[in-house]
């Protein structure tokens, strides 16, 4: 009895040992937890990042396409996913077209380094805005001016390495996995409000084979997902890709910008 | 070896409640300074859990949080741009009614079938559908069901234009709620609906508003060479906004 009591008296001691041990840990433990909360750039994922991103800027022109799955919530609160493809051409530093489809919807947009042209195929309308300089400056303009947000800018812009990470607060690498076969890096990040995953390929083409965005400050958290396959960095790219055309009977119509949109007046007709 | 395993339990108990002594202790010193210094007095630990700066806070902030919309997703870049903050409890069209589409510029592609998309100005039925609403219009009588108007003619019933001042209890299923300058339109077939009392009135349609599709069965014209479609005497231009077709409503 003797011995069990000296054993039991020892593991008491050795639990007053824990314990002091869990209460001097509890004293440590938030801080830790702040220190792992705060925002870190993993620099595995940065290097992975940076390289994808030196492939595709020095890349005098490529050709890539996505498949793009967005989240849209129906009135009734239900959440369903619409789909549509992109067939992207780049050719830098100041020419770019992409071709957006869907069941319903086929659009064209064609910069030619002195203007962008929207074309709605569908109902045979195009209209243009002015935009001349470089591919960067281009998709500021297209968006801040007139709200276009050109398909896959990301991946057109001149440094998409320096782009992305110009508000990235976080970064890690998830590690190895494959999209649609292919061997990648999975990558996250987070700038704010906004979460955004990567797959870069590895080996010797860094291409991003897949990218999903989540806008955590939207209702529901949606989500873009894009999936990227063929890409081309041989076939050349001649310049009739990037001249807008009007094909026949087409009407032009006006570009609304943005201010415009927010002076919109409410006169009373009828 | 009964009583071995109480001593052992108890002194583990002990030890316990020391831990959790000493973790709420921890706990309540980093309160401390949060709550402006040691002069104040202590509250529950469960109240003074919530973060410091959630405390003033608290009494302005909205009950829900703040959310945002975006014109258009996938980028990055400019994740940040045009970004529209929106108090969810203050989005009328979802306390109002839950199957109202909140207008975005979004090029996706959804179809929304709805009832009113097959309207037909004149189209001539024998017999009205089921669940018809009677109404008196500027003293004219109608029949309304689910966003198409009806009136008597020879004998049986014609689809006419949504007449303004009509007053239903209940939006169009799938009504797009537009907010153009103060007001909040609900937008179907054709008709630009305002929350009036306990229904929702159709109003003049207003000059300049853009909607994101044209009124069904509206009627492409040239209106200075310039491709247009009317609808029950008011005139829609297509423009581009955000990227996307759109309808701007005018008079030339």
């Amino acid at each position: 009895m003797n011995g069990i009591n000296r054993i039991i008296n020892r593991t008491g001691q050795g639990l007053r040992l824990v314990v002091a041990a869990g209460a001097l840990a509890g004293l440590c433990a938030k801080p830790a937890i702040a220190a792992d909360a705060k925002p870190a750039m993993d620099p595995q994922a940065d290097e992975f990042l940076k390289r994808m991103g030196d492939y595709l800027a020095q890349a005098q022109s490529y050709s890539v396409t996505a498949e793009v799955w967005q989240d849209i919530q129906l009135a009734s609160g239900q959440r369903i996913q619409a789909s549509r493809t992109i067939e992207l051409q780049v050719r830098r530093p100041d020419r770019f077209h992409a071709e957006v489809r869907s069941t319903r919807h086929s659009r064209g947009l064609f910069y030619d380094g002195k203007s962008i042209t929207l074309l709605n195929r569908v109902k045979n309308f195009y209209g243009s805005i002015p935009a001349p300089g470089t591919l960067d400056e281009a998709l500021d303009v297209a968006c801040e001016r007139f709200g276009i947000t050109l398909p896959l800018e990301d991946l057109i812009v001149s440094d998409p390495y320096r782009s992305a990470m110009q508000t990235a607060v976080s970064g890690s690498d998830l590690g190895p996995v494959t999209v649609l076969g292919v061997p990648c890096e999975h990558l996250a990040f987070s700038e704010g409000a906004v979460d955004w995953q990567i797959w870069i390929e590895t080996g010797a083409k860094p291409v991003p084979r897949k990218i999903v965005i989540t806008y955590r400050d939207e209702e529901g958290s949606p989500q873009y997902t894009a999936i990227l396959s063929h890409w081309d960095f041989e076939t050349k790219l001649p310049d009739f890709l990037f001249n807008f055309e009007p094909p026949a009977g087409a009407s032009e119509i006006k570009v609304e910008e943005i201010k415009a949109q927010s002076e919109a007046h409410t006169k009373e007709g009828q | 070896m009964n009583f071995a395993n109480a001593t052992f339990l108890k002194r583990l108990g002990v030890g316990l409640a020391g831990f959790l002594v000493a973790l709420l202790a921890v706990h309540a010193q980093r309160q401390e300074p949060a709550r402006g210094g040691g002069g104040q007095p202590s509250r529950a630990p469960s109240q003074a859990a919530a973060p410091s700066r959630a405390a003033p806070a608290r009494a302005a902030a909205p009950q829900r949080p703040v959310m945002v919309d975006r014109a258009s997703h996938g980028s990055i870049r400019h994740a940040d741009t045009h970004v529209v903050q929106r108090p969810v409890a203050e989005r009328p069209a979802f306390e109002v009614r839950r199957d109202v589409v909140v207008h975005h510029d979004v090029d996706v592609d959804v179809h929304r079938a709805r009832f009113w998309n097959g309207f037909a100005q004149g189209r001539r039925w024998a017999a009205l559908p089921l669940g018809c609403i009677a109404l008196v219009v500027n003293g004219a009588p109608y029949y309304y069901d689910d966003g198409i108007y009806y009136q008597p003619e020879d004998g049986g019933y014609a689809e006419v234009y949504p007449p303004v001042g009509a007053d239903v209890t209940d939006l169009p299923d799938g009504a797009i709620a537009i907010e153009a300058g103060n007001l909040v339109y609900y937008y179907a077939g054709g008709a630009f609906y305002v929350q009036q009392d306990n229904g929702f009135v159709i109003a003049p349609t207003p000059i300049g508003v853009t909607v994101p599709e044209l009124p069904p069965g509206a009627v492409q014209v040239s209106v200075k060479g310039a491709v247009a479609y009317q609808f029950n005497g008011i005139y829609y231009q297509p423009v581009f906004v955000n990227g996307v077709t759109q309808f701007q409503t005018f008079m030339p």
